[in-house]
C-alpha cells in the first residue's frame, strides 16, 4: 500500500454530476481538492440539466417554471434537499457549473425562468432547463412545429426515427424520418466512434450531401446525438454551412455521446484547476482521526492512502454505488452513514413500474442537517466536516421530480460554500 | 586495369545504378504531392539524424542489449571503413605520418574488427533465439550478417597470415632494409621470428645476442613504420594459433588467397547495397530526417512513405511488438506481422499487384491489423507503418476474395477440439470460467462503445465476429467455446478502455487476454497432437 | 358479428389446451384454439419446467409417481427437443426427516421409479454447490423441459393439421340452448370487439380459470387456487435437477433451464386467480429455506420472480393445498345438463400429454370419431415458432450465419433482428397485436439481466422501423410489457439486481419521461 502525503482540504467521492461539481466549485475557491470515483456517473448523463419539473409526481404536474415548482415541492416537502438552499444559491451554481462548461468549448443554452421542451430519442418530450447548445433548434423546432428531418443511421440501434416520427405526428405533421448509411460505416455503429468519425471534416461533406439528397423543404435537420466527441458545435455550425439547414441533436440511449463529452470536459478541466484525481478508483474505507479523514482507495495491493481536511460524499444512488442494498436493507458503504428508507424490503417498489406514486425506496438516501452534513444515529452530524451532495440524499425523486443533475450541482454547491466556511 | 580496380568499378557501377533506381522512386512517388518535403524543419531533421540515426536513441530507448550490439557494429564499421578503407583519403590526409601497419592504427583495427564481430554476433543470436524475430528472418537477414562477419573475418585472416608469411618480411626488407653485413638478415629474421611472429621455413639461431642485434636492426629500420604486431590483439593470437599450419599455408601464399577474399566480400558488400535490407545505412537516415523525430501515426505524404518502404533494418521489433501477434501463431500467416507485410506491401506497390496466395495473405494480415499504432511506435528508423497500413487496407480490401475467410479458418480450428476434455491441459478455471465474473454486467454497452478496435473496424461483426460486450454475455451464458474463434479476442489490444470505463468493474480486459491465451494453448495441442 | 365455425373449441392455451388441439388435429377433428392471452399464460408457463422422474411423488401419491415415469419416458422419446434429460438428485441435509430418507428407496422401488443411492462425496462432486452438511443423496431420472417451446410446438403441428389459433380472446358467455351449447361469445381483448364461435363441443381447459369459465356456462367446479412463486439465478448453478428428499414442503427444487436456474416454490392459497404475483416476503422465504441445500442460493444474483396459480379441483373439504391431489380432473357437464362441454384441468406439466390424450378420448367418443391417440407415439415435430425459446441458439444463429447487417437486438440473450423477424413472420394473422409481449414470450427477449430495460427499447424502435408499429400504440406495448417484466423484477431487487432496476428507471423515467401522460405537450405556464 502507497501512502499520499499531502493533506488535502477536501475530499469529494464520486464522479457523477455531484461530484464534478463539487470537485469544480471546491477548486475555484483555492481548495486543495481530491477527487475519486468510477465510471458510470455523468458517462450516462442524457446531456440535458434538469432542475425540477414535475411536483406531485403522483399527479404527473408539469412546471413550466422551475422556480415556481421548488417552491411548490419544498411547500410540501419541507425536507426536499431544495429546502436547505435559497433559489440565488441554486441559479449561481447553475451559472458556474454551464460557465465552466462554455469556457471549456461546451455550451449551454435555456431560458432563466422557464423549462424547454426537447425531443427524446423514443419521441416523448422531455423538459428541462439547460441543454447543449447542438440540441438547442431541436427545441426551436418543436415549438414551431417547423417542417423537420429526422435522420437516422443503418447499424445504429436503440435510435428510430419512424419511432419518433410516429409518435409524434399528429401535432407536427410535416415532421419526417429517413435512414441513411453513415459515411464509412457498415454493420453495427456505436455513438462514440461515428463521433470520432465525423471529426474528419471529408466525413461531415460526405454525411451532408447524403441527408441533402433526402432533406426536401425541411427547415431542420435532428441528428442522433453523433456530432463530434470534443467541439460539437463546430460539427453543427460546419452540417448547417454545407447543408444551409438548422441543424440539432437528440440524446440516444445511453451511453450516449453526452456523457462522454461532459467526462472529457472535467478531465480536461479539473487538473487544469489543480484538482487530483483518482479516476478509476474507488473509496474502499474512512476512518476519521480528530479532524482529519484517512481514506483508502481502491483494494489490495493497488490500494494507497489518502488524507484529507474534509469530505464531500457525491457517490450517488445504487447504480453510482453510494447506497446498496442488501436482501434486508440499504446502507451506504463508505462511511455507514444511516440510511433513511421505507421500513421494509416489500415497500421499496410500488406494484406497477410506472407507478404513479413513484417508487418510496427512491426517497431513501442520506439525510442531512441544515449544512448538509450526514446526520449520525443520534440525529447530530456524523463529522463535522463530512458532507453530502447528489442523488444520495434523501428526500427527493430525482427520476420523476426531473431535477436530477440541478439538483446534484446545487447541493454540491453548497456544501462546498458550508465546509469553506 | 588489375583485379581491384575492375572489381571496384564493377561494383560501383551497380551500386550506383541501384541505389539511383530507389531513390529516383522515392522521388517519382512524391512528384504529385509532396507536402512532407516542404514541411521539412532541418534544424529537427538534424537532429533527429543525430539521436536517433547516429545514436539510435529509439533503439535505446526499447532494447540495450539491441542498442549495444548496433552500435557495436555500426561504430566499429565505420571506423574500419574510414580508417582502413579509405585510409588513403581518410586517415593519411589527416595524421601524415600514417602508416597501416603503425598503431595505434594496427590496434584500433582490430578493435573495429572486434567490436563488430561482437555485435554482429549478438544480433545472430538474437535472430535465431526470439522466435518472432527467426520466424521472420529471411535469405538477406542472415546474408547481411554473415557479408559483414565475412569482411570483418577474412580481414583478420588475412593480417593473421601476413604476421606469420616469411614472403611479406621479404618483400618489406627488400623495401625497406639494407643488411649492413652479413648475419643482420638473420639477426633481424630471428627478432621478427622471436617478436612480430613470422614463421621462417629456416631454422634461426635463437640466442640473446642474435635477438639484441635483431632489436637493434629493428629499431634503426623497420620499428618508424611497423609497431609490434603485438598490438593486433586479434589477428596476433590468431597467427599463433595458425602456427602449426604456418609452412604450409606460407608455401600457398595464403595471405593472398585472404587478400582476395576480403577484397571479394568487400566488393559484393558495395554492390549489394542498394538492395533489400542492406540499403538502410542509407534510406533509414533518410526516413529518420524527414520524419523529424515523430512518432505518430498521422498521413505522411507518397515521398515519406516510399522512403518508410526502403528504410527498413529488418530488425523484427515491429513484429515482436504486434498486437496481434498472437494470431500469426494461429494462421501461421507472415503477413500478419508489420516486418512481413511491409516486404509483401514493397512487392504489392512495385509490381502493383500480387499473385492470388500472396494476395489472400496480404488481405488477411491487412485485415487483421488492428491500427493500435505499436509498430509505428517502436521502429528504430522511424518508419510510419500506422500510415502505410491506412494506405493499403483499403487498396487490397477491394482486390481481396473473402473476407470472411480468416474466420473461417479460425472457426475451424477451435471447433475442432469441441467442448470435450483437454487431455493435455489442466482444466483451467478463470475468470472466463466463473460466472460470477459477469453479475455485475448492466448491459450498457459501453466497453463495446469505448473500444479502439471497435472503433477502427469498418464493420464489427464481420471484422471482429463479436463485441466485448457479446463476448461477456457468451461467456456468462456459458458458450466459451464460441468466442475462442472470434476475430475480436485476436485483435484486442489490451490497452484496458473497456475495463477502465466499465461502471461495473468487471474484468472484460482481462477476461480477453485470457480467452485468447487458453484459445492459443487449445489450438497449439491440436496443431501438435501427440506431443504432451 | 364474425362468427367461426368449427367441430371443437378449446378454451385456453397451456399445455393441455394446445396438447389437446395437437391431439384432435391428428385425430382429423377441426377445432379452434382460444386463448385469452397468450400461450402459457397461466400455470403452463409458471412453473419449474421440470420434467418429473415421479420421484417426488412416490410417498404422498403412488399412481402419480407411475404416471410421470411413464409420461416423462413418452416425452423424452417423443419430444427431445423441448426436453434437456439433466438427471436429477434428491438431497437431504441435518435436520430432515430421516424415517423420511430411510423409507424413499423402497418406495421409489413400489413406484419402479428409478433411484440410486449416492455416496455424499460423489453427490458432491457431481454437483460442487450442494451444502457440506449433506446427509443423504439419490439419483434419479428427472429432467428439464422448456413449456413454451412445448407448448408452441403443439400449437404449430396442430396448426398444420389444421387447427386454427385465436388469442387474446375472452370467453364472455356460452348460449346455451337445450342442453348445449350453440355458441361461445368472444371478445378480443386488445380492440374489445366481440366474435362468436360455433362449434359441437366446447372444451374448457382454462386451468386455473376453468371453475370461473364452467360457472358461464351454468356448471360448478370448486377449485381451490394455490399460488406457486419461483425465483431465477442469474446462473446456472447445477447440471442436474436437484429435489430436496423430505416430504413435499417450500422451495424444495432447483431446475436447470439452459443458462439459468430456477428456484421454487411456495404454495399459498389465493381468492383469484388473477391476483397472484411473486412477493418479497415468498422470495425471502424461498432463499431462506433453500440455503440449507446450496448455500450458494443466498449469495447468487437473482434476475427475476415469477408464480403460477396450479387449479386444485376439491371432491370434498378444502384443506391443505398439498394434501389435495395433484392428479387431474376430466369432467363432462353432462351432468351438469350441458351436453356437450368438458373440462380439463390440475394435473401436472408432466403428464399434459395423458390429459390431452383423455379428454380428446371424451371429446371423440361424443362426436363419434374412431380415430386412435397418435401423440404417444408420434414425434412432436419442431416448429420454427417454438425454436427460438431455446437459451443459447440465438447467439449460435447469429454467429453462424454472419450477416453484416444482422443487429442484435437483446444483447443480454443475443436475441438479432433476423430472430425477431422470423418470429413476427411466423406470428401471421396474430401480428399486430402486443407483439412485444408476444416476442418476448416466443424468444429469449427480456429474460436476461436487463430484463427489457434495453431490448425493450430497441425492439419497439425496430418494430416501427419494420412498419409493424403505428402511432403511440408502440410505446404502449412498450410499457406493458416493461409493466409485466417488473412483476417478476421487484420481488428481487437488492444487490446488483437493485443497480439494474435504478439505471432502468433513471433510463425510463429520468432520461425519456416515459411514466408522464405524453397527450400533454403544453408549453405554458401553468
Amino acid at each position: 500500500m502507497t501512502q499520499d502525503n499531502t493533506l488535502y482540504d477536501v475530499m469529494v467521492i464520486g464522479s457523477g454530476f455531484a461530484g464534478m461539481a463539487a470537485a469544480l466549485f471546491a477548486a475555484k475557491r483555492g481548495l486543495k481538492v481530491v477527487q475519486a470515483g468510477s465510471t458510470g456517473g455523468i458517462d450516462f448523463s442524457t446531456g440535458f440539466i434538469d432542475l425540477m419539473g414535475v411536483h406531485p409526481i403522483s399527479e404527473g404536474k408539469r412546471w413550466m417554471n422551475p422556480w415556481k415548482a421548488i417552491d411548490a415541492v419544498v411547500a410540501d416537502h419541507p425536507k426536499h434537499p431544495y429546502g436547505l438552499m435559497t433559489s440565488d444559491e441554486i441559479s449561481a451554481s447553475i451559472d458556474g457549473f454551464t460557465d465552466f462548461l462554455a469556457e471549456q468549448g461546451l455550451e449551454y443554452v435555456g431560458n432563466d425562468d422557464r423549462n424547454t421542451c426537447t425531443l427524446t430519442s423514443a419521441g416523448t418530450v422531455k423538459r428541462t432547463y439547460r441543454l447543449p447548445k447542438s440540441a438547442w433548434k431541436g427545441a426551436e423546432a418543436f415549438e414551431s412545429k417547423a417542417p423537420t428531418l429526422i435522420v437516422d443511421f443503418n447499424g445504429l440501434k436503440g435510435f428510430s426515427g419512424n419511432q419518433l416520427v410516429e409518435n409524434r405526428k399528429e401535432r407536427w405533421p410535416e415532421l419526417r424520418t429517413v435512414r441513411v448509411d453513415f459515411p464509412n460505416g457498415k454493420g453495427e455503429l456505436y455513438p462514440e466512434h461515428m463521433a470520432w468519425a465525423l471529426a474528419d471534416p471529408a466525413n461531415r461533406v460526405k454525411l451532408a450531401e447524403t441527408v441533402m439528397e433526402h432533406a426536401g423543404d425541411a427547415e431542420y435537420i435532428g441528428f442522433p446525438a453523433v456530432l463530434g466527441l470534443i467541439d460539437p458545435q463546430k460539427i453543427v455550425d460546419h452540417l448547417e454551412e454545407l447543408t444551409g439547414k438548422h441543424i440539432f441533436e437528440i440524446p440516444t440511449m445511453p451511453p450516449s455521446i453526452a456523457g462522454p463529452r461532459l467526462r472529457a470536459v472535467f478531465d480536461r478541466g479539473l487538473p487544469a484547476l489543480g484538482v487530483q484525481t483518482l479516476s478509476q478508483k474507488m473509496i474502499t474505507g474512512a476512518t476519521m482521526d480528530g479532524g482529519v479523514i484517512h481514506f483508502t482507495v481502491g483494494k489490495g495491493k493497488a490500494a494507497n492512502t489518502v488524507s484529507a481536511k474534509s469530505c464531500i460524499l457525491a457517490t450517488g444512488r445504487f447504480f453510482g454505488k453510494g447506497l446498496k442494498a442488501q436482501r434486508d436493507k440499504i446502507i451506504e458503504p463508505v462511511f455507514g452513514v444511516p440510511v433513511c428508507q421505507p421500513e421494509a424490503r416489500d415497500e421499496w417498489h410500488g406494484e406497477a413500474f410506472f407507478d404513479k406514486g413513484g417508487h418510496p425506496v427512491n426517497l431513501a438516501g442520506v439525510e442531512v442537517d441544515s449544512h448538509l452534513r450526514p446526520l449520525g444515529v443520534d440525529g447530530s452530524p456524523m463529522h463535522d466536516n463530512l458532507y453530502a451532495a447528489g442523488a444520495v440524499l434523501a428526500h427527493h425523486d430525482w427520476m420523476r421530480m426531473k431535477c436530477g443533475a440541478g439538483l446534484a450541482i446545487a447541493t454540491a454547491y453548497k456544501a462546498v460554500v458550508e465546509l469553506a466556511k | 586495369m588489375d583485379f581491384f580496380d575492375f572489381g571496384l568499378i564493377l561494383a560501383s557501377v551497380i551500386f550506383i545504378a541501384g541505389a539511383a533506381r530507389r531513390i529516383v522512386r522515392w522521388f517519382a512517388a512524391g512528384k504529385s504531392t509532396a507536402p512532407d518535403r516542404n514541411s521539412l524543419n532541418p534544424i529537427k531533421a538534424v537532429w533527429a539524424l543525430i539521436f536517433d540515426g547516429l545514436l539510435l536513441a529509439r533503439t535505446g530507448r526499447t532494447d540495450k542489449l539491441r542498442w549495444i550490439s548496433h552500435t557495436l557494429v555500426f561504430f566499429g564499421f565505420m571506423g574500419l571503413l574510414l580508417f582502413h578503407a579509405l585510409d588513403d583519403y581518410v586517415t593519411a590526409a589527416f595524421f601524415p605520418a600514417f602508416e597501416s601497419t603503425l598503431d595505434p592504427w594496427q590496434w584500433l583495427r582490430n578493435l573495429f574488427g572486434l567490436m563488430t564481430l561482437s555485435g554482429l554476433a549478438y544480433m545472430g543470436h538474437r535472430r535465431f533465439h526470439t522466435r518472432t524475430v527467426r520466424d521472420t528472418s529471411r535469405f538477406q537477414d542472415w546474408a547481411a550478417i554473415l557479408l559483414v562477419a565475412g569482411i570483418i573475418l577474412s580481414g583478420f585472416f588475412l593480417e593473421a597470415s601476413k604476421i606469420i608469411s616469411p614472403a611479406v618480411f621479404t618483400r618489406m626488407t627488400n623495401e625497406f632494409f639494407v643488411p649492413d653485413e652479413a648475419g643482420d638478415m638473420t639477426a633481424l629474421k630471428a627478432y621478427w621470428a622471436d617478436e612480430y611472429g613470422v614463421v621462417f621455413p629456416e631454422t634461426l639461431p635463437m640466442d640473446e645476442d642474435t635477438l639484441e642485434k635483431g632489436a637493434e636492426l629493428n629499431q634503426d629500420s623497420c620499428a618508424d613504420c611497423h609497431s609490434n604486431t603485438k598490438s593486433a590483439f586479434v589477428s596476433r593470437p590468431l597467427a599463433t594459433a595458425m602456427m602449426p599450419l604456418a609452412n604450409s599455408l606460407n608455401v600457398s601464399r595464403a595471405d593472398k588467397v585472404f587478400w582476395y577474399l576480403h577484397i571479394v566480400f568487400c566488393f559484393i558488400g558495395l554492390a549489394t547495397l542498394p538492395f533489400g535490407k542492406f540499403f538502410h545505412p542509407l534510406s533509414a537516415p533518410v526516413n529518420l530526417a524527414a520524419r523529424q523525430g515523430r512518432r505518430d501515426g498521422a498521413p505522411a505524404g507518397p515521398f515519406a512513405q516510399m522512403v518508410g518502404l526502403d528504410a527498413c533494418t529488418r530488425c523484427g521489433e515491429c513484429s515482436v511488438r504486434c498486437s496481434v501477434a498472437p494470431s500469426y501463431a494461429v494462421l501461421g500467416n507472415k503477413d500478419i506481422l508489420p516486418s512481413e507485410k511491409l516486404v509483401s506491401l514493397g512487392k504489392y506497390r512495385s509490381e502493383g499487384s500480387l499473385s492470388g496466395h500472396d494476395l489472400e495473405d496480404f488481405a488477411q494480415g491487412s485485415r487483421i491489423c488492428t491500427e493500435c499504432l505499436q509498430c509505428t511506435d517502436i521502429c528504430p528508423v522511424g518508419i510510419n507503418l500506422q500510415d502505410l497500413w491506412l494506405t493499403s487496407k483499403p487498396e487490397v480490401a477491394a482486390e481481396s476474395p473473402d473476407p470472411n475467410q480468416a474466420v473461417r479458418a479460425m472457426d475451424a480450428v477451435t471447433r475442432s477440439s469441441g467442448l470435450g476434455e483437454e487431455p493435455c491441459l489442466p482444466p483451467v478455471y478463470g475468470l472466463a470460467d466463473n460466472k460470477e465474473s459477469f453479475h455485475g454486467c448492466v448491459q450498457c454497452t459501453t466497453c463495446t462503445s469505448v473500444c479502439p478496435v471497435v472503433a477502427v473496424s469498418e464493420d464489427p461483426s464481420t471484422d471482429l465476429d463479436l463485441t466485448p460486450q457479446q463476448i461477456m454475455n457468451l461467456l456468462r451464458m456459458g458458450l466459451k467455446d464460441e468466442t475462442l474463434g472470434a476475430r475480436m479476442v485476436w485483435s484486442c489490444t489490451t490497452c484496458y478502455k473497456c475495463q477502465e470505463h466499465c461502471p461495473q468493474n468487471i474484468k472484460v480486459a482481462d477476461i480477453l487476454y485470457e480467452l485468447r491465451n487458453t484459445a492459443a494453448a487449445r489450438i497449439g495441442r491440436d496443431r501438435f497432437k501427440g506431443e504432451c | 358479428m364474425k362468427v367461426l365455425q368449427t367441430r371443437v373449441l378449446i378454451l385456453g392455451g397451456g399445455a393441455t389446451g394446445t396438447g389437446l388441439a395437437r391431439d384432435l388435429a391428428l385425430r382429423g377433428v377441426k377445432c379452434i384454439l382460444a386463448e385469452r392471452r397468450d400461450i402459457n399464460a397461466g400455470a403452463s408457463g409458471g412453473n419449474h419446467g421440470l420434467l418429473h422422474s415421479g420421484a417426488r411423488y412416490v410417498a404422498s401419491d403412488m399412481e402419480a409417481a407411475i404416471e410421470c415415469r411413464e409420461e416423462g419416458e413418452i416425452l423424452k422419446r417423443l419430444a427431445p427437443q423441448c426436453i434437456e434429460d439433466t438427471g436429477g438428485l434428491f438431497v437431504a441435509v441435518e435436520g430432515d426427516n430421516e424415517q423420511y430418507i430411510a423409507d424413499f428407496q423402497a418406495m421409489c422401488d413400489r413406484s419402479k421409479v428409478p433411484a440410486r443411492k449416492l455416496g455424499l462425496d460423489e453427490a458432491r462432486a457431481m454437483e460442487p454447490v450442494l451444502s457440506d452438511k449433506l446427509i443423504a443423496a439419490y439419483e434419479v431420472e428427472d429432467a428439464a423441459v422448456d413449456p413454451f417451446m412445448l407448448s408452441l410446438d403443439n400449437l404449430a403441428h396442430a396448426m398444420d393439421h389444421g387447427a386454427e389459433y385465436v388469442r387474446n380472446a375472452r370467453v364472455v358467455g356460452f348460449d346455451v340452448e337445450n342442453g348445449d351449447i350453440k355458441c361461445t361469445r368472444l371478445r378480443n381483448e386488445r380492440t374489445g370487439e366481440e366474435f362468436l364461435v360455433e362449434a359441437e363441443i366446447v372444451v374448457n381447459a382454462t386451468g386455473a380459470w376453468a371453475g370461473q369459465v364452467a360457472e358461464l356456462a351454468g356448471a360448478k367446479i370448486n377449485i381451490l387456487y394455490s399460488a406457486g412463486s419461483l425465483i431465477v439465478t442469474q446462473d446456472r448453478l447445477t447440471k442436474r435437477v436437484v429435489n430436496r428428499l423430505r416430504k413435499a414442503a417450500d422451495a424444495d427444487i432447483l431446475v436447470p433451464g439452459g443458462t439459468v436456474s430456477v428456484l421454487g416454490t411456495t404454495s399459498v392459497t389465493v381468492d383469484d386467480p388473477d391476483h397472484c404475483k411473486p412477493t418479497v416476503s415468498e422470495v425471502d422465504r424461498i432463499i431462506e429455506d433453500a440455503k440449507a441445500m446450496m448455500p450458494v442460493l443466498e449469495t447468487t444474483r437473482y434476475i427475476r420472480a415469477y408464480a403460477g396459480v396450479r387449479p386444485l379441483v376439491l371432491s370434498g373439504d378444502a384443506g391443505d393445498a398439498r394434501n389435495v391431489s395433484r392428479g387431474f380432473s376430466l369432467i363432462d357437464h353432462a351432468g351438469d345438463n350441458v351436453d356437450n362441454f368438458v373440462t380439463i384441468t390440475g394435473g401436472k406439466l408432466t403428464t399434459y400429454r395423458m390429459m390431452a390424450e383423455r379428454t380428446a378420448d371424451m371429446v371423440c367418443k361424443k362426436l363419434g370419431v374412431t380415430a386412435p391417440c397418435l401423440t404417444a407415439v408420434e414425434p412432436l415435430p419442431a416448429s420454427t415458432m417454438g425454436r427460438w425459446t431455446e437459451p443459447g441458439l440465438g447467439p449460435k444463429s447469429w454467429i453462424q450465419d454472419r450477416n453484416a447487417d444482422d443487429l442484435v437486438l437483446c444483447e443480454c440473450e443475443m436475441v438479432s433482428r433476423t430472430a425477431v423477424n422470423t418470429i413476427v413472420e411466423n406470428m401471421g394473422e396474430m401480428r399486430g397485436e402486443s407483439m412485444l409481449q408476444a416476442i418476448g414470450l416466443r424468444s429469449r427477449v427480456g429474460k436476461g439481466p436487463c430484463q427489457g430495460g434495453f431490448c425493450g427499447l430497441r425492439i419497439t424502435g425496430h418494430l416501427y422501423d419494420e412498419g409493424h408499429q403505428q402511432g403511440q400504440q408502440g410505446m404502449d406495448e412498450l410499457r406493458q410489457f416493461v409493466g409485466r417484466r417488473w412483476r417478476g423484477f421487484s420481488p428481487v431487487l437488492w444487490g446488483l439486481g437493485m443497480v439494474q432496476a435504478d439505471l432502468q428507471e433513471a433510463l425510463y423515467c429520468g432520461a425519456l419521461d416515459l411514466e408522464l401522460d405524453d397527450d400533454d405537450e403544453t408549453c405554458g405556464d401553468e
